[in-house]
């Protein structure tokens, strides 16, 4: 398996698809080979400044607790636990984590162990060995492996509390298919599912595989935004937690992190929201049951 | 065109920006020089503030609403007009309430915050008329046009809606392995960061010079040239690089990039597949370049559209018209 950068630097950095492109082999994708580090690092470009959220070592720390944490257990478990621990441990800003060159550089220059051993595909029944799909490397937003994480703990979370983050990086079907809509970007919108999660009412992949489609398609006509209001984004909360990241502890292993003290979202505008697609959610199953799809 | 099921307004609405103030820290204020707002580019260019650490944007704005449509079919209650600014590579969305004007709710004013932080590159600002239809509380009963929206560039110093060719100049004997493979060219194309750029060869003799030349000379009409030229190389450049990363969904549907690819891709494919909608023509392009339908006859269309962005008919019948001014004034 590939294994830990044997050279890590102080600070984080970026480096472009480009320069990344070299380093991704198919030796790398089949957790075969390393990244050769020290050569990686002379073509990223190393983040400016000396804040302490920037620091290599921090993060690198988080990945290993991570991997001895869920040594026994499904790769894909982790993801409930490292994404807030992720988003609470870096402290960036929306701008900065929309650059891809940060999180080429997390899955290359921190942690291609990690990259590898979260999304290594069982080998096939011919018997031609497992891969990592190269998105995990570099792709999009949901899904890089890094960037999905911090992505699901940004638009999840409500305001400091990270719980409802753990509750939708605990189903796949959730991460995959919710983070890429863009409905979820109205917070009442992303919470309401998690809560419909919570209760039940929607439970397996495939529930949820059916109830997202029917909440993004309703937005062409619906006003979410309107029906259930949320309060204004207000910067000064987040600039205070970046700035305490110079004096804060590494990010709790035990229990949830905390994020910056924004206001939390309004609980009546969630509730109405959860009402409201229970009922897409009733019309789409029977939709689903007619046309003959359904169990 | 969409069939909706329920009544909306098929009047226009239409947004202006009027101002923008910029807050900073310790409550530091600016307003924003006017210029820095076209409203004929529908653009505001907030890297033209004067104070670079401000940290958010108040963006005045008026709403004009096809108020008598309202009142006069009146199939619509709880009428309310909202602005949206969106990002999709930061995911953001702010949304602000209009509020009425005292003329019988044809023109809606208000003011809505852009958060530096929440933004990398371009936001896009739509206004929704929103009411109550047939017992429906909140339908959207009309949106401003997609091509009327504003744009908010985070850092740009022109407001200008086509961005101008970032090109700079690198030894390319010096300037790393991958540029030394390209050695004797004049110029290459990196499509790969976040912007297209065009990376001139400083070691190619007289080219610097010729392109940073000024006046109508005929090292200007040559100068003019090159540049639409290379431009219409970028434009087909970032056509092909955008097309060939497209996010695919799970039933097929190939989906429209949120940044510049994106954008690149709106405004050519008119051009290379007209007269269908923008959905229609990326998922044509997208499936006779993976194989079904012939990519070969699409060049020809994408040459065209790439050369009719980077104005070469324009260049080309100005520099024909500029020699022969010259020529006339050496015989003369």
């Amino acid at each position: 398996m590939t294994h830990r950068p044997e050279y890590l630097p102080e600070r984080l950095a970026l480096i472009s698809d480009l320069k990344a492109a070299e380093y991704i082999s198919s030796g790398l994708l089949e957790g075969s080979e390393d990244v050769p580090s020290i050569a990686l690092n002379k073509s990223a470009d190393t983040l400016p400044g000396d804040e302490a959220r920037l620091r290599l070592d921090r993060v690198r720390d988080l990945i290993d607790d991570t991997m001895t944490r869920f040594h026994d257990e499904r790769p894909t478990t982790a993801d409930a636990w490292l994404a807030p621990r992720l988003h609470e441990t870096l402290r960036l800003t929306r701008q900065e984590a929309a650059d891809k060159e940060f999180w080429t550089y997390m899955a290359l220059g921190v942690a291609p162990d990690y990259v590898v051993w979260r999304h290594l595909s069982e080998p096939k029944a011919d018997g031609s060995p497992g891969r990592v799909a190269r998105d995990r490397f570099v792709g999009p937003q949901y899904k890089q492996t890094f960037a999905r994480l911090w992505w699901a703990a940004e638009l999840f979370r409500d305001g400091p509390d990270y719980r409802p983050v753990v509750v939708a990086c605990g189903n796949q079907d959730m991460l995959n298919s919710a983070l890429r809509l863009d409905v979820i970007d109205h917070r009442p919108t992303a919470l309401a599912l998690v809560r419909m999660m919570e209760r039940g009412t929607v439970r397996t992949g495939r529930e949820v595989n059916a109830m997202t489609p029917a909440i993004n398609a309703a937005a062409a006509t619906l006003m979410y935004d309107v029906i259930a209001p949320d309060v204004g984004r207000d910067g000064e909360p987040l600039r205070d937690w970046i700035a305490a990241a110079e004096s804060a502890l590494p990010s709790p292993r035990s229990n949830l992190p905390e994020g910056p003290e924004e206001q939390r979202a309004p609980i009546e505008s969630v509730e109405r929201l959860v009402g409201h697609f229970a009922e897409l959610f009733a019309d789409a199953q029977v939709r689903g049951r007619t046309s003959g799809e359904g169990d | 065109m969409r069939a909706y099921p329920y009544h909306r307004l098929t009047g226009p609405v239409t947004a202006r920006i009027g101002g923008v103030r910029l807050r900073g820290p310790g409550d530091a204020r600016e307003q924003l020089d006017a210029k820095a707002c076209s409203v004929v580019e529908r653009v505001v260019a907030l890297g033209m503030a004067e104070r670079t650490e401000w940290q958010s944007a108040r963006l005045a704005l008026k709403a004009t609403v096809p108020a008598s449509e309202i009142e006069k079919k009146g199939h619509w209650s709880d009428v309310a007009v909202v602005a949206v600014l969106t990002e999709g590579a930061t995911n953001a969305r702010t949304v602000a309430r209009l509020m009425p004007g005292p003329e019988g709710g044809k023109d809606w004013t208000g003011e809505i915050e852009l958060n530096r932080h929440d933004h990398l590159d371009r936001a896009s600002l739509a206004v929704h008329v929103v009411a109550t239809v047939g017992g429906v509380e909140g339908r959207i009963i009309a949106s401003t046009d997609p091509d009327q929206e504003w744009m908010i560039d985070v850092t740009a110093e022109e407001p200008l809606r086509n961005r101008e060719l970032d090109v700079n100049t690198v030894s390319f004997t010096r300037g790393g392995e991958r540029l030394r493979s390209f050695q004797g060219a004049p110029w290459i194309l990196d499509t790969a960061g976040r912007m297209p750029t065009v990376r001139l060869n400083s070691d190619f003799e007289g080219l610097v010079a010729l392109v940073e030349s000024q006046g109508s000379t005929v090292k200007g009409i040559l100068r003019e040239m090159l540049l639409a030229q290379m431009s219409s190389e970028v434009w087909t450049a970032v056509f092909h690089t955008a097309i060939g990363d497209l996010e695919i969904e799970d039933d097929g549907t190939p989906l429209f990039p949120p940044d510049w690819r994106g954008a690149v891709l709106r405004e050519m494919l008119p051009d290379v597949v007209p007269g269908q909608s923008e959905e229609n023509a990326l998922r044509e392009v997208h499936s006779r370049r993976t194989g079904e339908g012939s990519w070969t006859d699409l060049q020809a269309r994408i040459q065209y559209a790439a050369a009719r962005r980077a104005e070469v008919a324009q260049t080309l019948a100005g520099a024909v018209r500029d020699i022969e001014r010259i020529d006339q004034g050496t015989h003369a």
